[in-house]
C-alpha cells in the first residue's frame, strides 16, 4: 500500500467514526478559535495604538528636551541657558532639514470669565504647533506669526474650556477671558478631540480639550523671567529623513550651548506608550487565555488519540496480520490526525472569526482576522495535532503483530 | 511438495521476572494440500507454534522455511510481505474491521498488497463471498451478521490474496455448534478444492475433522 492510499484510508477512517472524531475536534476547535480571537483583538489594539499616535502627532516628530543636570556640573554646563525660545528661533532659521519648529511653554494658571473660574493648563506656543499636532479650529483661527511677533494678548481655547467658560464652545469667540490675571481675547476655539481605545474607556484626548493656547512670546513676557522652554518639538522634512535632521539639530544646538545638555529622540514611543500601557496587561491576559486553551486543546486531542490507539491496537495487529507494514500503519494514523487537525483548525478559524466579530462589535474594538492570523492559528493546530498524534502512531507501528493482537 | 519445514523451534517469553518457555524444540513438516490440526491442552504451545508458522511472531531459535523461503531471518517489512502473500489468517474472534463493510473487509489484504486496482479488488472479494454463500451480505457491516457469517467473512478475507496456506486459530471457539459446523464444512470444501489448511484447536471433535493431527504438550510435539 503506498502513501496516498494510506492517507486515503486514514481519511476514510476519520469519516467513519465521526462521533469520536468530533470529540477530539472540539478541543482543537476551541483552542484554535481562542488563538484567532486573541490575535485578531491584539492586532486590532495595536492598530488602534498606531492610530492614536498619528492622532496626537507622535509619528515622525523629533522631541528635544533638557537633559538632567549632572551632579557636579562643569562651568560650561552651568553657563548654558538650557533650551530657550531663542534656540527654537535659531533652529527655525538655520535647520534646513526641518519643516516645523514648535517651542512650548506650559503652566497651570487661573481662568476666569464672568462668574466661572478654575485652574487649568495654559500652553504658550507658535503656529507650527498646529501643524505638528494636527489641530483644527472649530470657529475663529489659530495663533499666527503676527501674534507671536507682537506678543498679542490673544488665546485659542480648547473645546472643553470654551464650553465651560462661556456656556457653549462657539459662544466664546471674540470674548475676553482672564488667564493668570491677564486679559486675553478669544480668537479661536478648537474642535473637540476624541479618541477611544474601547467603548468603556474615557476619551484619551480629553486633555487636549482642557487647555488654552497663547503666543509663546506673550507667555514669556507676562509670566516668565527667562525664555526657557518646557518642550521643543520638531518635524523633519520627509526628504531629509529623521536621522539626518536629528544630527543637524544636535550640532546646531551644541554650537549654541557649548555642551550637550539636551536629549534628542524620535517620538512615537512617548505619548502613545503611556496611553497604551494598560493595553499591555489586557493583551497579556488575552494571550495567556489563548495559550492555555490551546494547550488544553492539545492535551484533549492527545488523550483521545491515545485512547483510540490503545483501543485499536488489536485492530492494528489484525491489519498487520493481513499484510500491513509498520510504515503503512504509521501513515494511516498520521492521516487521521491530519484530517482531524485540519478540519478542527478550519472550524476553529471560523468560530474564532465569528467570536472576533461579536467581541469587536460589542466592545467597539477594531479587530481583523488577517491571512497571517489564519495561517498561524491553523499552523498551531496542525503542530499540536502532529505532536499529539506522532507518539501514538509510532507506538502503534512499532508493535509486533502478535503483541498487538494480544493487547489488552 | 513440502510447504512448511520447521526445525528445532524454540520460543521463550519474558513475563515480568520469569522466563516462560512456550516451545522447547518443535520439528514440523506440512505438505501442500494437507489439512492439519494442531491440538493440545491450553499452555501446550499450540498457539505460539501457529503464530510462528503464520509469521506473526518469530522464534527465539530454530529455523522455519515457508514455501522454500527462510522466514527466521526476514525483516519486518519482508515479513509483512510474506504475511500478505503466503498466509491467510483466521482468528477466534473474527477480527473484522467494524467500520468497514463485508466487501471492504474482504478486500483489505489486496489493498495492503498494493498494485491491485480497486475494481479487481472488489471483483475478487465478490467472487469469494458468493462462493462462501455470503453474496447477499456484501454491503453489510460485521455487527449486522451472525457469528458463523462473520467467521466465513474472515475466511473469505484470508483467502482473497490466494495464500499458500490458510491458518485458523480456534476458528470455532466463539461459535455455537451449528455455526461451528458451517465453518468446518467450509474448511472441508476448501481442502477438497486443494487448499492447505492448518488450524489450532483444543476441541478433539474439531481436530478429528482434519486429515492429520499434530498433538502438542508442554511445548513439544508428542
Amino acid at each position: 500500500m503506498n502513501l496516498i492510499e494510506s492517507l486515503l484510508t486514514g481519511l476514510d477512517e476519520a469519516r467513519r467514526h465521526w462521533g469520536q472524531t468530533l470529540l477530539s475536534l472540539l478541543g482543537l476547535i476551541l483552542g484554535t478559535a481562542s488563538i484567532v480571537t486573541v490575535l485578531a483583538l491584539f492586532g486590532g489594539q495595536t492598530a488602534l495604538t498606531e492610530q492614536f499616535l498619528n492622532e496626537v502627532g507622535g509619528r515622525g516628530t523629533i522631541i528635544v528636551s533638557d537633559r538632567e543636570r549632572s551632579a557636579h556640573p562643569r562651568a560650561r554646563e552651568l553657563a548654558s541657558k538650557r533650551l530657550t525660545f531663542h534656540d527654537a528661533q535659531f533652529l527655525r532659521d538655520r535647520a534646513t532639514a526641518l519643516t516645523a519648529v514648535s517651542p512650548g511653554w506650559a503652566r497651570q494658571l487661573d481662568y476666569r470669565a464672568g462668574t466661572t473660574s478654575f485652574t487649568g493648563q495654559v500652553i504658550g506656543t507658535v503656529p507650527d504647533y498646529m501643524v505638528i499636532n494636527d489641530i483644527k479650529p472649530l470657529v475663529g483661527r489659530y495663533l499666527s506669526d503676527l501674534d507671536v511677533r507682537h506678543q498679542s494678548r490673544v488665546t485659542v481655547l480648547g473645546w472643553k474650556y470654551a464650553d465651560s467658560l462661556f456656556g457653549a464652545a462657539t459662544a466664546a469667540l471674540g470674548k475676553v477671558v482672564s488667564i493668570g490675571a491677564k486679559s486675553y481675547r478669544v480668537v479661536g476655539v478648537l474642535e473637540r478631540e476624541e479618541f477611544y481605545f474601547a467603548s468603556w474607556e474615557d476619551n484619551a484626548l480629553e486633555y487636549r480639550n482642557e487647555r488654552a493656547y497663547i503666543p509663546i512670546s506673550t507667555a514669556i513676557a507676562q509670566y516668565s523671567a527667562t525664555d526657557n522652554l518646557d518642550f521643543l518639538t520638531l518635524k523633519a522634512k520627509p526628504a531629509a529623513g529623521g536621522a539626518a535632521a536629528q544630527a543637524q539639530v544636535r550640532s546646531l544646538l551644541f554650537a549654541r550651548h557649548g555642551v550637550e545638555d539636551f536629549d534628542i529622540r524620535a517620538s512615537g514611543q512617548g505619548a502613545g506608550q503611556e496611553a497604551g500601557s494598560f493595553l499591555l496587561l489586557f493583551n497579556f491576559i488575552f494571550l495567556v487565555v489563548g495559550v492555555v486553551s490551546l494547550v488544553t486543546g492539545g492535551i484533549v486531542i492527545a488523550n483521545i488519540l491515545l485512547a483510540s490507539v490503545v483501543e485499536r491496537v488489536r485492530e492494528f495487529g489484525t491489519r498487520m496480520a493481513l499484510g500491513a507494514t509498520a510504515g503503512g500503519i504509521f501513515a494511516h494514523v498520521l492521516a487521521e490526525v491530519l484530517v482531524v487537525t485540519i478540519i478542527g483548525g478550519l472550524l476553529g478559524l471560523g468560530l474564532g472569526a465569528a467570536l472576533t466579530g461579536v467581541v469587536a462589535h460589542f466592545m467597539q474594538m477594531p479587530a481583523v482576522v488577517s491571512p497571517f492570523i489564519a495561517t498561524v492559528s491553523i499552523g498551531t493546530a496542525i503542530s499540536v495535532g502532529l505532536i499529539a498524534g506522532l507518539f501514538p502512531a509510532l507506538r502503534a507501528a512499532r508493535l509486533a503483530p502478535v503483541e498487538a493482537l494480544r493487547y489488552a | 511438495m513440502t510447504l512448511i519445514v520447521a526445525e528445532g523451534l524454540e520460543k521463550t517469553y519474558r513475563l515480568g521476572q520469569v522466563d516462560v518457555q512456550a516451545l522447547r524444540g518443535v520439528d514440523a513438516q506440512i505438505l501442500a494440500g494437507e489439512y492439519v490440526a494442531i491440538t493440545g491442552p491450553s499452555g501446550s504451545g499450540k498457539s505460539t507454534l501457529m503464530h510462528i508458522l503464520g509469521c506473526l511472531d518469530s522464534p527465539t531459535s530454530g529455523t522455519y522455511r515457508l514455501d522454500g523461503e527462510d522466514i527466521s531471518t526476514l525483516s519486518g517489512k519482508r515479513l509483512a510481505h510474506v504475511r500478505n502473500r503466503k498466509v491467510g489468517f483466521v482468528f477466534q474472534t473474527f477480527n473484522l474491521m467494524p467500520r468497514l463493510t463485508v466487501e471492504e473487509n474482504v478486500a483489505l489484504p489486496l489493498k495492503y498488497r498494493g498494485g491491485v486496482p480497486r475494481a479487481e479488488r472488489r471483483a475478487r472479494a465478490h467472487k469469494l463471498l458468493e462462493r462462501l454463500g455470503l453474496g447477499p451480505r456484501i454491503g453489510h457491516r460485521p455487527d449486522e451478521l451472525s457469528g458463523g457469517e462473520r467467521q466465513r467473512v474472515a475466511i473469505a478475507r484470508a483467502l482473497v490474496g490466494e495464500p499458500a496456506i490458510l491458518m485458523a486459530d480456534e476458528p470455532t471457539g466463539n461459535l455455537d455448534s451449528t455455526a461451528g459446523n458451517e465453518v468446518l464444512a467450509t474448511f472441508a470444501e476448501l481442502h477438497a478444492a486443494g487448499h492447505t489448511i492448518v488450524l489450532v484447536t483444543h476441541d478433539p471433535g474439531v481436530a478429528a475433522r482434519a486429515e492429520r493431527v499434530i498433538q502438542m504438550s508442554d511445548g513439544r510435539v508428542v
